[in-house]
């Protein structure tokens, strides 16, 4: 497995996302840009230029035609993929942490940053896929989620709910129509980082701070599997083809020893899905901890974004795919 | 310097281990049933089966 290091950002990364066909990778960082890079040779295709502060946050619809990102300087912005022109931007009273499309690519939602004055929220806009058409500034509802603030969110099948993480550690359920709150767990016992959803929706992993990853049914909240890990989680994906789970986190920069730092020993972790408690492989490189991991829509290989401005494109190896329990097949 | 790891295991762990699997299997079966199901109410195909899939090998 010989990495790929995408070199087109001087800060730390903050998310990373593949759109449906796996071909490009969107990376955004605290370095204000959104670049694009081609997923299967690293070659970069473009940027984004017009936020002017930390972007915190990328999606891109089902087609690949609009890109979603939010940030520090307080908006959303809205993109046409192909050539970068920047169609809407949403202004808000604060940063912009999470963004995500629905599955029909008709509404998009937003995580704003909460601030003395200003709840955090999460609204939901309304976004039409047609390019020549103005978007609506008029958001469709803004929820305003009870305790803690959201960090993370996701929207459900069939657009039936959406999945709030919080700061606390709790996983919610809210009705995006009435804003109201549907069902809540308290399911960290820090804050929880990321938010990820299985390709069909019925499942979700949440990383957290509290140094563990946990899977949750999306329609009833249940609890279905827990990884520990010896170190605070920044995010946790979802395998295709292979039951896995990738983590990826790391203490902060500050509490790490320079060696450590040099090596490179950042690692990204795997966990057999089903089984839980086993730990599969690692997957070494950055030199800083890793605040961002996607998975190729196939499979076949999958990206990490480092605190250290670097992202790497790992393509698994066949060793990989042969991978199983002989005795449990 | 992937490590992938080769196990050995005792009778009590293999057991536990189906046990881990079967139930998997058995809720995925449930959930995709039902998922198909409300798809199918609200006239709306999945985003997946949409995917041209003609590039995926399937893999032993």
């Amino acid at each position: 497995m010989r990495p790929i290091l995408l070199q087109g950002h001087t800060r730390s990364l903050t998310q990373i996302k593949y759109n449906r066909e796996g071909d490009l990778l969107f990376s955004v960082s605290k370095d204000q840009v959104v670049n694009v890079w081609y997923s299967h040779n690293g070659e970069r295709l473009g940027t984004y230029n017009g936020h002017v502060g930390a972007i915190w946050t990328v999606d891109v619809n089902s087609t690949s035609t609009l890109l979603l990102t939010g940030s520090a300087d307080n908006t959303a912005k809205l993109w046409e993929v192909q050539t970068g022109k920047c169609l809407h931007t949403w202004e808000f009273k604060t940063a912009i942490k999470r963004v995500a499309f629905s599955e029909d690519d008709a509404m998009a939602l937003a995580v704003t940053e909460q601030r003395m004055g200003y709840p955090g929220t999460v609204v939901i806009l309304s976004i039409k896929n047609d390019i020549e058409t103005e978007q609506s500034d008029e958001p469709i509802n803004i929820i305003y989620p009870k305790g803690s603030k959201a960090m993370a969110a996701e929207w459900g099948y069939l657009n039936k709910y959406i999945i709030t993480g919080h700061e606390d550690g709790s996983v919610a359920q809210y009705d995006w129509k009435t804003g109201d709150q549907i069902k809540s767990v308290k399911a960290h016992n820090a804050e929880i980082t990321d938010l990820q959803m299985s390709e069909d929706r019925t499942y979700f992993i949440t990383a957290s701070k509290d140094k563990s990853a946990q899977i949750f049914e999306s329609n009833t909240l249940n609890h279905l599997k827990k990884y520990m890990t010896d170190a605070p989680l920044n995010s946790a994906a979802i395998t295709p083809i292979q039951d896995f789970v990738i983590l990826g986190g790391g203490q902060d920069a500050m509490q790490v020893t320079t060696t450590t730092m040099r090596q490179g020993k950042f690692e990204c972790r795997f966990y057999h899905k089903i089984l839980e408690d086993v730990e599969v492989g690692r997957v070494k490189g950055h030199f800083g901890p890793i605040n961002t991991i996607a998975v190729h829509p196939d499979g076949k290989s999958f990206s990490s974004g480092g605190e250290d401005g670097y992202v790497r494109v790992h393509h698994f190896d066949e060793d990989y795919f042969r991978f199983k329990y002989p005795e449990l097949h | 310097d992937d490590d992938w790891v080769k196990l050995k295991l005792s009778k009590g762990q293999f057991e536990h281990r189906r046990r881990l699997m079967e139930e998997w299997n058995a809720w995925r079966k449930r959930v995709e049933k039902e998922l198909a199901e409300e798809r199918e109410n609200a006239g709306i195909v999945s985003p997946s089966s949409r995917r041209d899939d003609d590039t995926i090998e399937v893999i032993e």
